[in-house]
């Protein structure tokens, strides 16, 4: 097996909470709490898991526009996590990113060609007409015509935004995309159309793509990989067969079993979940998921359950979760 | 009589551009306890059907162009302001999708649920915040005497939005209008809530409306459903019948586009072609002509009107619709 694009290794991202008269540290929301995960060539992870689980930190973490505390990230050979400068610079050429909403991410005072050449003008490709070139080559890649190029973003239907957010973050023929919650934003039909074009792209130029949603069908049918996120930890991580095949962390039988199906005699047997998830400034002791699992079971709430691997060392299936193994003390880290 | 009769309903909406039509003929009913869904994608008209019916259409630039909205045969469409105000809250209520934005942040909630209580039913302020704490409980509010002097703030969404569930049914309505109620809610309070509201409605014998634009919701929620397309209802019909044998050609595309957890990944999700016209320059004929598979010479001249067919179980809006099945 080839040495993956992407590495991420322990990564974590805690943001101080401020109080009092001196505005002091009181304490910390533990946004991102030791992720590890590889991304292969030309290939896609989906994140998934409910708001405020870290996923869209996470996400922003591994492209430093939130700056790590603990961790680290690898893009083919290079450390992004200790990069700086124009070597930053460099390396965010190879690492671009798609917004949820693609209305708030492109400036309403920019056409398409402007917020298109940007990049190119930025990272200084190419002369004005190869760059504008370029633009052009970039429209037609994501299905635009290109009588649109002069037009705004007030001008284009949700579909056909997003699809300029694409092609902005295609621009520097980058080899890694962040796509935050990238068709979240749309309705069934365009978002179907949105998903070939991800898929189409990442065929043809072979891109790596970290796929954040909370939609665990749409991360079903886009990903190679599937990872499951739940108050800043990875509980659950496997090939996205293996993982809707047999899901077993009880977190991902409940997020599963709660997706209302578009079929009235599915009749699936539900797990409701009960209660919220607990806040990520004050994470309960133990499995971070012990207070809303319905398998819990006494040391669930002191232990830490480390990732173990239920699969093969090919077709690795991590899961963090007393359930499986025996002696919970055991310590089977996955790294 | 069915509860709620909308008939030939017509709204527009004055833009610099020009009038859209934003509701243009649309007709349904509602039963006594029964759930009803409409579905459909941005724009379509289902929220401006749903404001139709509690008189929240901005006038100006909204206005009732045409047909009526008979509740318990009276017709909505003529009440005057103050006699709506009366039914509002307390014969129908409505949940919206945002509950932060629908609950008042500078009231506590007990503030906010007495305020409908005292209003409609004339209770005393010590009264009402006793039914308010019952009304908690009963929407599955852990600690409710506490929670009742909380703001909107200190509660997290799944959370305001059962207050916002409590309040809406703590008049007693017979018709409860629910606006993508879990829609800004993660999957597993969606679940949690989707089946608080059809437990509420069935012990309470309420006809629900249910607004969504997820066709999962739809289907574990309703008993029948109106499928919206461009300020009209191309399809409609008992929810399994729907689902299963879907007749309208945009019903079946949107069904096959949703992606959903399958044994076997495909290749290629189904789409529908284009995207929704522009409401103030609409084709000629079908409004869905330009992105159907299906369309024929005449779908380009005419506007096909809800057709029923003796064999199928759904009407569907269509001149060329798929064939009906008999099971």
């Amino acid at each position: 097996m080839s040495t993956p694009l992407l590495r991420v290794r322990g990564l974590t991202k805690h943001f101080p909470v401020k109080g009092g008269v001196l505005r002091r540290t009181v304490a910390q929301v533990k946004a991102v709490d030791g992720v590890s995960f590889d991304i292969e060539r030309g290939k896609t992870l989906g994140l998934v898991g409910e708001s405020g689980c870290g996923k869209s930190t996470l996400g922003r973490a591994i492209l430093r526009l939130h700056e790590p505390t603990e961790g680290e990230v690898f893009l083919e050979e290079t450390d992004v996590t200790a990069a700086s400068g124009s070597e930053l610079k460099r390396l965010r050429r190879n690492m671009q990113i798609i917004f949820q909403d693609p209305f708030a991410s492109l400036s309403p005072r920019r056409t398409v060609f402007e917020t298109l050449r940007e990049p190119l003008d930025v990272h200084r490709i190419g002369t004005p007409a190869e760059r504008r070139k370029k633009v052009e080559e970039l429209l037609e890649v994501v299905g635009l015509r290109r009588a649109v190029l002069h037009r705004y973003p007030h001008e284009f239907s949700g579909g056909q935004r997003q699809r300029v957010g694409i092609a902005r973050a295609l621009a520097l023929n980058p080899k890694f995309i962040v796509a935050d919650e990238a068709v979240s934003a749309l309705d069934v039909s365009v978002q179907s159309q949105v998903l070939n074009l991800i898929d189409d792209l990442q065929s043809e130029f072979g891109i790596s793509f970290l796929f954040i949603s909370h939609d665990l069908a749409v991360v079903q049918h886009i990903s190679h990989q599937v990872g499951v996120m739940y108050l800043g930890k990875l509980v659950e991580t496997a090939s996205a067969g293996d993982l809707y095949a047999d899901p077993k962390h009880p977190y991902t039988q409940a997020l599963m079993s709660a997706i209302p199906v578009p079929d009235p005699k599915a009749g699936s047997e539900r797990i409701v979940l009960s209660g919220d998830v607990p806040s990520p400034m004050n994470p309960p002791s133990g499995c971070p998921f012990h207070t809303r699992c319905p398998a819990a079971m006494p040391h669930c709430s002191t232990i830490e359950p480390r990732m173990q691997n239920l699969g093969s060392e090919a077709q690795p299936h991590w899961v963090s979760c007393h359930l499986y193994g025996d002696t919970p003390q055991a310590d089977n880290s996955a790294d | 009589m069915a509860l709620l009769e909308v008939d030939n309903l017509q709204v527009e909406f004055a833009t610099d551009r020009g009038i859209a039509r934003a509701i243009d003929g649309v007709s349904f009913e509602v039963n006594e306890g029964e759930t009803l869904g409409i579905v459909g994608e941005s724009g379509c008209g289902k929220s401006v059907t749903s404001l139709s019916i509690m008189g929240l259409i901005p006038r100006p630039p909204g206005r009732i162009a045409g047909g009526e909205i008979r509740f318990a045969g009276e017709n909505l469409t003529r009440l005057p302001e103050k006699a709506y105000r009366k039914l509002r809250g307390s014969d129908i209520s409505m949940i919206f999708q945002e509950p932060m934005t629908a609950l008042n942040p500078v009231f506590t909630i007990g503030n906010q649920i007495s305020d409908v209580l005292r209003r409609h039913k004339g209770l005393s302020r010590k009264q009402a915040r006793a039914r308010g704490i019952e009304m908690l409980a009963e929407v599955g509010i852990p600690a409710p005497e506490k929670r009742i002097d909380e703001y909107p703030h200190q509660l997290s969404g799944g959370m305001r939005q059962r207050v916002m569930i409590a309040m809406a049914l703590s008049c007693d309505p017979k018709l409860l209008i629910a606006d993508e109620p879990t829609t800004a809610l993660d999957v597993t309070i969606q679940a949690q809530v989707l089946e608080l509201i059809k437990k509420l409605a069935a012990d309470h014998g309420t006809a629900v409306i249910l607004i969504t634009h997820d066709l999962g919701v739809v289907a574990e929620t309703c008993d029948r459903a109106a499928v919206m397309y461009c300020g009209k209802i191309i399809e409609q019909g008992p929810v399994d019948a729907l689902f299963e044998y879907p007749r309208h050609p945009y019903t079946a595309g949107l069904l096959a586009s949703v992606p959903r957890i399958r044994p076997d990944r495909l290749p290629r999700l189904p789409t529908i072609p284009g995207i929704v016209p522009d409401l103030l320059d609409l084709p000629r004929g079908c409004r869905f002509r330009d992105r159907c598979g299906q369309a024929l010479e005449r779908c380009g001249q005419f506007d096909p009107e809800l057709n029923a067919d003796n064999d199928a179980a759904t009407v569907a809006a269509c001149f060329n619709p798929n064939p009906v099945v008999t099971a």
